[in-house]
């Protein structure tokens, strides 16, 4: 019981992770029908600000704040970052060519992550940085949870998933903003016509997206430690697949999605044999393609004949 | 919220935000400096520490370097590292310890050496590339690289068949085998036919009775960690293996699978900062047998305290001719680590073997290049050892030295 507790734990904080980064992919493609290949450099970006947030304000032995202040500063740190370079990424490499072929923005999108990556080598070196946070937030503070003590850094994580995912559907259906993004994914054109001002939804939603990224970025430095310059390929790439197994363009897809990777790789790692890992979650990937292409909670698309 | 207020509270975000991350590009990991020597803090006490550097170099590395001084030579050095990709945290500090090595012969000797780049991103297909583009500039007498035995074997094969003279000196491929398979190959470390028995015995001379091993897919992983387990099996010890991609960051499934009456966990990684990762997350969950890391461990980035590492050689920072080089690496350069010192061991004898050729007035042709270099017999080195090789192209006399990590982050010696 106490391994099979503990190797959900360890999924549901991985899943949260996963689930963070995969809404941004599903969002995006939800409206501009683009892959973001670059979405994990914008992940990596959202992590290398939050250390630096860290490191200027004392690091994780000396915080010259408290550290739930600092915690905050870090994210905020880390939206904004992130934020900025999604936008930009809009701004520049998308926008242009919105009007030509599928492949173009797509290759756009490759040679976007491409750049990133050389930035982040060019400013921050192939070192490894780690946020050090069992000196910020001692390992054995936590919460019992049966037989075992969950770390205060993973609650953190898993409920603040929670919170965000919470308050992103509340505002994705409630808000007017939310249901213009919703207007667009359905039909731009339609929504063009209705008096939407397309461009700026499509800002918000890279906006939101990319936030999303830079806090799920900060999330991965504190729980496993090291950040560096390449840390967002693989993580966008699992990532990806979370938005495609839970439907790409469905939110609460990539939310599902998200979390059934998180915990297939723990459950594998766990029960069977580490590696395995990604075998058994790509092999899932094309499980789920096959048994219904659009993804868990992807809904067919009408094509007007 | 006032409107005013508002844009104020948004500037100052965002003004934290972008220091931040200038704050992150201009940090480095204090961790990185935790075994070394501090270095030298102003310009002209680094300009002073290399010069003694190239000083000590001629002094400590040849034992006739008075007399090499009359003519003064040209000579271009190649380097095959991986300085961009997924493990360019070992290509950079390969790049500059090879630069540096170049810079101290210049100063210390007068001459112009020049060291050419080959960024092979440690990937196969690019080392290939690399080792062909090599071949074809002429002015290149030696090479140091590749760094991992798969792309030695890739660089290897083009090299065998483009110029099998054009010595290449891996300073960081430890399969065991790999240096006998190709005509230019030589290396400055031991092989895994050194450390895997040595890992064992260690394991075995502390009474374990049963170990969980954990390999990172890399060829230097898995070759070592089978030459491991082989020797713990032949001596009755139980092992449970498991295996994980570099790539990963999260090792809690893993770690949740180590039985609690494990002796040692053995890490035979590549990346020391996944080795940090994955010994916090034992902490996490009460496991807390002792890690025993590679050499590859062997770096500022992993730190838990109790954990025993390999190394190449004994830790430079603990031999006295060689504080001074690595004082003077640290003046320039960021930070260093295991993969450092090996490549400067590399440069250093290329250019002996070149400058032997040059003072008794022999043409420096590759063949002649490669024949001095497998002749070499350098009494001392920045590795605390004499450099030479076997017919195979094996350092003779490369062993693997352990070391305990200690509370404060220094290593201490034990067994090995």
């Amino acid at each position: 019981m106490e391994f099979f507790l503990q190797q959900t734990l360890n999924g549901l904080t991985l899943g949260s992770v996963y689930a963070l980064l995969a809404i941004g992919y599903s969002m995006v493609y939800g409206i501009l029908k683009l892959l973001n290949f670059a979405h994990g450099e914008v992940y990596m970006f959202g992590a290398f600000a939050g250390y630096g947030v860290l490191t200027l304000l004392g690091g994780p032995a000396s915080p010259v704040v408290p550290v739930w202040l600092l915690l905050i500063l870090m994210f905020l740190g880390a939206v904004v970052v992130s934020s900025a370079i999604g936008v930009g990424m809009e701004r520049f490499a998308y926008r242009p060519l919105r009007k030509s072929s599928r492949i173009a923005p797509l290759i756009s999108a490759i040679g976007v992550s491409f750049f990133l990556q050389a930035s982040a080598l060019y400013l921050f070196t192939a070192g490894f940085r780690t946020y050090d946070t069992p000196k910020l937030i001692d390992i054995s503070t936590g919460i019992p949870v049966g037989p075992i003590r969950v770390w205060l850094v993973r609650v953190l994580v898993i409920v603040g998933t929670a919170v965000l995912m919470v308050v992103l559907t509340l505002w994705v259906n409630r808000s007017r903003t939310g249901k213009a993004v919703r207007a667009v994914s359905f039909d731009r054109e339609a929504a063009e016509m209705m008096g939407v001002n397309v461009n700026h939804v499509i800002v918000v939603t890279f906006l939101i997206g990319s936030a999303l990224a830079g806090i799920a970025g900060v999330m991965t430095a504190l729980v496993f430690g090291r950040i560096f310059h390449f840390m967002g390929f693989i993580a966008g790439l699992k990532a990806f697949t979370a938005a495609v197994v839970g439907g790409i363009g469905s939110i609460p897809g990539a939310m599902l999605g998200g979390l059934l990777i998180g915990m297939a790789e723990a459950y594998t790692t766990g029960y069977i044999s580490s590696t395995f890992q990604n075998l058994i979650v790509f092999g899932l990937l094309i499980v789920v393609l096959l048994i219904k292409p659009t993804g868990l909670l992807g809904k067919p698309q009408l094509v007007k004949v | 919220m006032k409107k005013g207020k508002r844009r104020l509270l948004l500037n100052a975000v965002i003004l934290v935000a972008v220091l931040g991350l200038v704050a992150a590009a201009c940090s480095s990991d204090d961790t990185s400096d935790t075994t070394t020597t501090t270095a030298a803090a102003t310009t002209t006490a680094a300009e002073t520490t290399m010069t003694a550097a190239a000083t000590t170099t001629a002094a400590a590395e040849t034992t006739t370097t008075e007399e090499m001084t009359a003519v003064v030579c040209e000579a271009t050095i190649g380097l095959i590292a991986p300085i961009t990709g997924p493990v360019a945290f070992i290509g950079e500090v390969q790049r500059n310890w090879a630069q540096y090595a170049v810079d101290v012969w210049n100063e210390g000797m007068g001459w112009d050496v020049k060291l050419i780049e080959g960024d092979n991103q440690f990937d196969i297909a690019q080392s290939a590339t690399v080792a062909a583009q090599f071949i074809d500039n002429t002015d290149i007498l030696a090479v140091v690289g590749p760094a991992g035995s798969d792309q030695v074997d890739a660089a290897g094969a083009v090299f065998d068949a483009g110029d099998p003279n054009l010595t290449f000196i891996s300073p960081s491929s430890t399969r065991i085998g790999i240096a006998e398979k190709y005509t230019g190959m030589l290396r400055t470390v031991p092989t895994d036919a050194d450390q895997g028995p040595s890992t064992a015995a260690f394991f075995v001379e502390s009474g374990a009775t049963k170990i969980f091993v954990v390999d990172d897919q890399s060829s230097y992983s898995t070759g070592l960690a089978d030459v491991a387990i082989a020797a713990l099996e032949a001596a009755g010890v139980e092992v449970s293996r498991e295996s994980v991609s570099q790539d990963v960051t999260d090792f809690s499934a893993l770690v949740a699978t180590i039985a609690d009456d494990t002796d040692w966990v053995y890490l035979p990684w590549q990346v020391a900062a996944n080795g940090q990762i994955f010994g916090n997350q034992m902490a996490e969950q009460g496991k807390n047998m002792p890690i025993f890391g590679s050499d590859g461990m062997d770096s500022g980035d992993f730190t838990i305290a109790g954990s025993i590492i390999a190394a190449f050689a004994g830790d430079i920072a603990g031999i006295p001719e060689s504080v001074p080089l690595l004082e003077g690496f640290l003046a320039q350069y960021p930070e260093t680590n295991t993969f450092g010192p090996p490549v400067f061991a590399a440069v250093t004898t290329e250019l002996e073997a070149i400058d032997a050729l040059c003072q008794s007035g022999n043409e420096l042709t590759r063949e002649n290049v490669l024949g001095a270099i497998k002749a070499i017999n350098r009494p001392a080195s920045i590795l605390g050892q004499p450099i030479s090789f076997a017919p195979s192209g094996d350092l003779i006399g490369g062993r693997f030295f352990f070391f305990e990590i200690q509370e404060d982050g220094t290593k201490t010696p034990v067994g090995g």
